[in-house]
């Protein structure tokens, strides 16, 4: 009987216990429903002071977010400076990096080159919901922040933004990333390895879209904008005009073998190799001094480091007075300008580019060394070089000329003057003095080739004659000889190609780096 | 009692001629072979042998007098004045300078078709000024094609040192006309530099140095080594000592200037030569040439009326 006592005691405590429990659950309960009508009040008082947003966090907002026209300015990250310390602002930006560790968040926010680091923690602001949240959500994801602009004592190494950090108040997801990354974005930023090249080349450009997010990519499109702009104030305001020529043309103007056939209703045209003959048309026409930037396609299948079968040609043609020198000068000029702004105005991506792709800075001279061909061959003889005076240069013979003239003077621009005529184009304009040479030039960068120009014939007979030694086919050029009967000023020119010009003024390797949506033999898309 | 017994193969006795010899070689020595080798035993000597001894004796004389002359020259080196009697030495006339004919090919090597350049990169907060007196005088001698140039490394150069060379030569678009290239680039150095041959020729650095190398390609250097000995202190004392305005080392070398110029129109004596050019340049750097001696300013205006020294007055101010 002492144990049915104490079975019941125990049933007794066991119910004491049990209602233990119980109230410690409805005491639990009581506080959850607590929380729950402070959370529903909360999203009250949001919802009256700001209509339209619908949580302290949320995902996808509005799929097509015009519905709102909101007055919140954004901040960009570019411009997240102490100056801006504790006030309370919006930004919007990819998450670049989440990493959660415990009670607390710390995202890497990204805006083009510009990154800076934010930090959700939980406490007043923040609930240990939101702070899942965030750690949850998706690398590459664009997102809205509402933080603090908060100084930081330790200068934060790893983002571009070293003297601030944000301190998060409220997240809003506007565009969520799938979870998995085609190319981890570490793996596009690292510094390449030996061996890497090819295979890491392709793997960008297949994942081109993805690829042009990064940093350094930002940074070399940018400098390559800006050479383009630069390339045309310079040129208006030394007085050019700016023309567009047509890309697709009855004949091939450089030559047959390298040039793309496309069908033309019921015959068939092909795609410009260069703007040349429209150039010089302009010339005799009165132009004076025209420049203009367009594609230029090349069939030729090289499979090197330099050649596209699609680029963007900046050409110059210009008129002159007595000597083509005066047109050379004008031309190196530019050239100069062009490197003087990107120098003064770009510092910041040709600093980001040199993290990933560490080079030498640029160096030049002004006015541009000048060399002619015969010197040339003497320097290329004196370092061993076997070659004859009438020869053209091979390409390790033009980068070991580029690194005699760079131990000698100290600079990677040069121009290469008076070339042997047999190796040009037929209408190029011989050398008064001496036959065997011509008024032509090349200019290098770094040692490669950059720019091919020259004076050309501005008379019909001589053209023809020119022509007919060469073997060209007269009638496929008629059209060409016949605008330099009527009157034509002696001019010359050249021409340019961007990417390469963007390629060795950084110091890179491979010109599918500088262009965006590179062509060669191997590739159509993206 | 064995438990098997086996007829014996061969019998145990037989004796075996064991070698005890190798290898064997017929005897050299033995009676009746060719012994024309061998005539000498007697204590003739081998007309071989004996030209080998000669030949031995004649190296070991040779080997001592070398070592004789060499402590002798020893002995002169570290003694001073030991073996040199200054009067004895012939005080020739003097080259006239800036009159001699030079032969590039042998002063800079054989002309491979390329223009011979000059390169001298200097930093436009120190002009060189001596070198710009000196280019004017190759001018004279050589047809030097010129150019100036700005590195990418130097933001701004005032304009007086673009046009220090002079006016662009007219013939400057055909550069295989000229004898010489002189080409100076205003780059941020620490240290003046000039190149010529790359392949063969390290760079030469500091301003009296390049100053010495153009000098020579005028083949003007005084012919006696005394007149040399005493241009080359000159210069040194010039470069190193004239450097800091109002110092006491400054003082004391513009004592000894005019001290020198005392006695004779030029430092050297009757002959203008590169010392009159380096010191007249620092001293003109140096500035505050109207307070100084009578014996300077005279000599000072001596180098002006040479004309040389044109280029140089736009620098100065």
């Amino acid at each position: 009987c002492c144990v049915v006592s104490s079975c019941f005691r125990a049933g007794e405590e066991e119910q004491q216990a049990q209602s233990k429990k119980a109230l410690k659950k409805q005491q639990k309960e009581a506080e959850k429903a607590a929380k729950k009508a402070e959370k529903q009040a909360k999203l009250v008082s949001v919802r009256q002071e700001t209509p339209v947003v619908f949580d302290v966090f949320s995902l996808r907002l509005c799929l097509s977010l015009s519905w709102i026209e909101a007055d919140r300015p954004l901040v960009r990250v570019q411009d997240l400076t102490p100056e801006k310390a504790e006030q309370q602002i919006w930004v919007r930006a990819r998450i670049h990096t989440s990493r959660a560790k415990g009670k607390q968040c710390f995202l890497v926010l990204r805006h083009q080159q510009f990154t800076v680091q934010a930090l959700l923690a939980v406490g007043d602001r923040a609930s240990k919901q939101m702070v899942k949240f965030a750690a949850n959500l998706t690398k590459e994801s664009i997102i809205d922040v509402e933080a603090v602009v908060k100084k930081v004592e330790q200068k934060i190494e790893s983002c571009s933004q070293q003297d601030v950090e944000l301190h998060v108040e409220r997240i809003f997801v506007i565009s969520q990333s799938e979870a998995r990354l085609p190319l981890q974005l570490e793996d596009a930023v690292r510094p390449e390895g030996e061996g890497d090249e090819v295979r890491k080349v392709d793997l960008i450009i297949i994942n081109l879209h993805r690829n042009l997010n990064t940093t350094t990519s930002q940074a070399i499109f940018r400098l390559q904008s800006g050479i383009c702009q630069l390339f045309r104030d310079t040129l208006i305001n030394k007085g050019f005009v700016e023309i567009q020529t047509p890309k697709i043309i009855s004949a091939a103007s450089e030559g047959g073998a390298n040039v793309f056939t496309v069908s033309y209703f019921k015959t068939s045209a092909y795609l410009a190799q260069s703007p040349q003959l429209y150039k010089q048309m302009c010339i005799c026409a009165d132009f004076d001094k025209v420049f203009c930037v367009g594609p230029v396609f090349r069939a030729e299948d090289s499979n090197t480091h330099r050649h596209l079968t699609e680029f963007v040609g900046l050409d110059i043609e210009m008129a002159f007075n007595y000597h083509y020198h005066e047109v050379m000068d004008s031309i190196t000029d530019t050239m100069v300008q062009i490197f003087k702004g990107l120098c003064d105005r770009f510092q910041t991506e040709i600093q980001t580019v040199n993290k990933q792709y560490p080079s030498e800075p640029f160096k030049f001279l002004e006015p541009t060394l000048r060399l002619e061909y015969k010197e040339a061959v003497a320097m290329l003889k004196a370092a061993g070089v076997e070659m004859g005076d009438e020869e053209d240069l091979s390409t390790p013979n033009e980068k070991l000329l580029g690194r005699l003239v760079k131990e000698k003077y100290d600079t990677d621009f040069y121009v290469l003057d008076k070339y042997p005529l047999a190796v040009r184009p037929f209408y190029t304009m011989p050398d008064p003095n001496n036959p065997k040479y011509s008024n032509s030039y090349d200019m290098f960068m770094r040692g490669e080739e950059i720019l091919s120009g020259a004076q050309r014939i501005h008379d019909a007979q001589l053209l023809t004659e020119r022509a007919m030694h060469h073997s060209i086919d007269l009638e496929k050029i008629k059209a060409y000889i016949d605008s330099f009967r009527y009157g034509a000023p002696p001019h010359a020119g050249g021409g340019i190609g961007l990417e390469r010009v963007t390629m060795l003024y950084l110091g890179l390797h491979n010109v599918r780096q500088t262009s965006m949506f590179p062509r060669d033999p191997k590739r159509l898309t993206p | 009692m064995p438990m098997y017994k086996v007829k014996p193969v061969s019998p145990g006795d037989i004796k075996i001629d064991l070698p005890t010899c190798m290898y064997k070689l017929p005897n050299t020595h033995a009676q009746g072979m060719n012994c024309g080798e061998h005539a000498l035993q007697n204590g003739e000597v081998d007309p071989a042998l004996k030209a080998l001894e000669e030949r031995q004796d004649e190296v070991l004389r040779r080997l001592y007098e070398l070592k004789a002359t060499v402590d002798g020259l020893a002995k002169t080196v570290t003694t001073p004045d030991a073996d040199l009697d200054a009067s004895t030495l012939s005080r020739g006339p003097a080259e006239s300078v800036f009159r001699g004919t030079a032969d590039l090919d042998s002063l800079l090597g054989k002309d491979l078709g390329a223009l011979r350049d000059i390169v001298i990169n200097a930093n436009p907060a120190h002009p060189p000024l001596s070198l710009l007196v000196l280019h004017a005088l190759l001018c004279q001698r050589y047809q030097v094609l010129s150019s100036v140039h700005v590195h990418s490394s130097v933001s701004v150069v005032p304009p007086p040192l673009l046009s220090c060379l002079g006016p662009r030569h007219i013939d400057s678009y055909a550069r295989q006309r000229f004898q010489l290239g002189f080409t100076l680039i205003w780059k941020d150095v620490s240290k003046l530099q000039m190149k010529f041959n790359t392949q063969s020729m390290c760079p030469i650095e500091g301003e009296a140095n390049v100053a010495r190398f153009l000098f020579r390609l005028l083949s003007a250097e005084p012919q006696d080594p005394l007149a040399a000995t005493q241009m080359d202190c000159w210069i040194d004392t010039a470069v190193f000592q004239l450097a800091e305005v109002g110092s006491k080392e400054h003082a004391a070398v513009l004592r000894s200037l005019n001290s020198a110029l005392g006695c004779s129109p030029w430092l050297l004596g009757q002959e203008f030569s590169l010392a009159d050019i380096v010191c007249a340049c620092c001293v003109l750097r140096a500035g505050q040439t109207t307070s100084a001696a009578a014996n300077i300013q005279r000599w000072l205006k001596s180098c002006q009326n040479l004309g040389h020294f044109d280029c140089v007055n736009p620098l100065l101010q």
